[in-house]
């Protein structure tokens, strides 16, 4: 259901709508939310933490006595995807933080989804149970083996009701075949294939095959020392099962052709953005590092975050972005704290509406901003438990950069730098979205009428 | 100054001139330093446990090099040329930097198997280097030749940088860097104690 014409071309009004997730006394590392993604309906939505945890909420069906409130997100299934573990040979721990969780399409009544840590992508089958098989020849009732020569009948085992039990099985594991860490996974629009890239290479796998792949980009030099560059993240056009799109830590973007021959070291596109020489710092580079590329639904356009700005590219033009959205230049004259406290290699996400018409992604002091592309009007708001009242609107926000601060405006130094939103998610059709603050998710939906 | 108007490049140096910081060649050196050894501090932390997060190391390296450029482009202070207080004319941060990157490769070498649940830790003939001896060897061996080590401090003007952390220091010009507020001497030693293993 694409959203009303009219509530894109006004100001969209967000009201909160659940906070899941423990008020922070009770928290600890591993409830940090590492990874959100709404599933191709809406009606999910996975959560992974850095305790190796996936988290799914499903919608509830809209009442029709509760008109004013719609479907809200409940707990589906909970499991521990990845655990840590620690290779004896290189003496490295790894860590079992989920990094990235993609759906797969729904095909039958199962939910498949994809979730990745730093080597070992897995794929689950998350499927529901409600009738149990009774009456079994064998077995007795708690399952014990009977004695042959005791069965005198033969009955056939009928499925009787049972509670709701929502079950996840891990279906595949893809390991071992990634030496850096894994950044992205991808599912291709042909749905029997999907990407996970690390820091210097592109695999493709086939969902039916664990023990091979294919290494479709490399750029590890001959030697190390020449590294200058790394994979940032990689993502498949969403219709053309033979197209991708990877960026590097050089704030470039490469598309590439899978046709065009196995190894696709040589890219078919190349997008970059000329430098501008009034801005240069040594901080350039890494604040030009792309955090993130999106393909815009409709397949037109990309998207990426670097560490100021989210850019829109259109695929046929490389040379420069056809749009820049500043997220918070207010930091550009920070960039030597932020160096010296790290602030400055977070990697924050970003996400396209339903409709490509408004772009989304976090910031600090638990802000996260929206960029509406056709009224250019952008807007932030906070994710807090301040605001979490049933159906409060959310106040925009503003950070004061200089000179008299208004009462409701907040201060550049007064940021809270340990309050990151790095990851948001989208719902595909409607507008609801997921924002990460911490070990907290917060659901916001659009005022309803 | 109205409060969200965007201010001009023109604007911040007209600024800067009225702080208290001094933006002359001293001034620039010190931050320049005061960044290199931030960087460096941010290599050494980064081998631990876990492997390292190569987008951070490589942002890093390629930082280092720039520092190692503009520091042999910066006109030195009036004072009498000194080594810089972490090696000679002739080091390579580059170098040093790419022999971390290879140990990194080593560590992470895809032609060794991945799993050997079979062997113990304990039992491994081929030990991997730890994570400080390596970077402090590399270190060492790249910096420092026979020189004194008090030969270093001798002539190095500390005034610019012994202030309180207190202090805000004011908005550098755009290709500056903000100041070394924290830093102090008393670190520089340690670090120097332990790159000679006194």
């Amino acid at each position: 259901m694409i959203p009303r014409l009219g509530a894109l071309t006004q100001d969209t009004l967000w009201c909160f709508s659940q906070v899941k997730g423990t008020i922070e006394i009770g928290a600890t590392e591993a409830d940090i939310i590492s990874t959100v993604e709404f599933n191709h309906t809406g009606e999910l939505l996975a959560t992974g933490d850095k305790g190796g945890r996936v988290v799914i909420f499903q919608r509830e069906q809209e009442s029709k006595n509760q008109v004013h409130r719609r479907g809200e997100y409940n707990v589906y299934s909970t499991f521990q995807s990845h655990e840590p573990e620690f290779d004896y040979l290189k003496s490295l721990e790894i860590e079992e933080k989920i990094n990235k969780i993609r759906w797969l399409p729904q095909q039958n009544a199962a939910y498949f989804l994809l979730s990745t840590n730093d080597k070992t992508v897995k794929l689950w089958k998350v499927s529901e149970r409600d009738k149990r098989p009774e009456g079994y020849n064998l077995k007795d009732e708690e399952g014990r083996l009977r004695d042959p020569a005791t069965i005198t009948t033969l009955r056939v085992p009928v499925l009787r009701p049972m509670d709701l039990m929502v079950e996840a099985t891990p279906r595949r594991v893809f390991a071992n075949a990634h030496t850096y860490h894994i950044n992205s996974i991808s599912v291709n629009s042909d749905y029997e294939t999907y990407m996970s890239a690390d820091d210097l290479r592109i695999n493709l796998w086939n969902f039916e095959i664990t023990n091979q792949s294919f290494n479709i980009v490399d750029i590890k030099p001959a030697n190390m020392e020449e590294l200058t560059e790394v994979i940032t993240a990689a993502e498949f056009h969403p219709h053309h099962c033979n197209t991708f799109v990877y960026s590097s830590s050089k704030g470039t973007i490469r598309l590439c052709d899978m046709r065009a021959s196995a190894l696709c070291d040589r890219h078919t596109k190349f997008f970059e953005e000329p430098e501008d020489p009034s801005n240069r710092s040594f901080f350039s580079e890494i604040i030009s590092s792309i955090s993130d590329v999106k393909f815009s639904h409709s397949g037109r356009y990309i998207m990426t975050r670097d560490y100021l700005t989210v850019k829109v590219w259109d695929l046929n033009m490389e040379n420069r972005p056809i749009e820049t959205y500043q997220v918070h230049d207010y930091l550009r004259s920070k960039l030597c704290s932020l160096y010296e406290n790290d602030c400055i290699f977070d990697k924050f996400e970003c996400v396209w509406n339903g409709s490509d018409s408004v772009i989304m992604t976090g910031s600090y002091n638990n802000f996260f901003r929206m960029f509406d592309r056709n009224t250019k009007r952008d807007v932030t708001l906070e994710a807090s438990r301040e605001n979490s009242k049933p159906r409060a609107i959310l106040k925009p926000r503003k950070v004061c950069v200089g000179g008299k601060r208004r009462k409701d405006e907040i201060s550049v130094d007064s940021l809270d730098f340990s309050k990151k939103i790095l990851h948001t998610a989208w719902h595909p059709s409607e507008n609801i979205i997921a924002v990460a603050a911490t070990n907290n998710l917060y659901i916001f939906q659009d005022k309803v009428n | 100054m109205v409060g969200g108007l965007k201010r001009k490049h023109s604007d911040l140096e007209e600024e800067e001139e009225d702080e208290k910081w001094a933006w002359g060649p001293a001034g620039l050196r010190s931050y320049q330093q005061a960044l290199l050894r931030i960087s460096l501090d941010k290599v050494q932390r980064s081998l631990g446990p876990r492997a390292p997060s190569l987008r951070r190391h490589v942002l890093i390296h390629n930082t280092l090099q720039q520092l190692q450029a503009a520091l042999c482009l910066t006109p030195a202070p009036a004072l009498p040329p000194e080594p810089l207080f972490l090696g000679e004319e002739d080091f390579s941060l580059s170098a040093t930097i790419g022999s971390i990157l290879r140990e990194l490769e080593t560590s992470m070498d895809e032609t060794e198997p991945s799993q050997n649940p079979g062997a113990p830790p304990g039992s491994q003939n081929e030990v991997l280097p730890q994570p400080d001896p390596v970077f402090l060897e590399a270190l060492s061996s790249r910096y420092l030749g026979d020189s004194g080590l008090d030969d270093f401090f001798l002539d190095i003007d500390t005034s610019t940088v012994e202030k309180e952390p207190a202090l805000a220091p004011a908005e550098p010009p755009h290709n500056l860097f903000c100041a070394p507020g924290s830093w102090e001497w008393n670190e520089l030693d340690h670090i120097m104690e332990i790159i000679l293993g006194s």
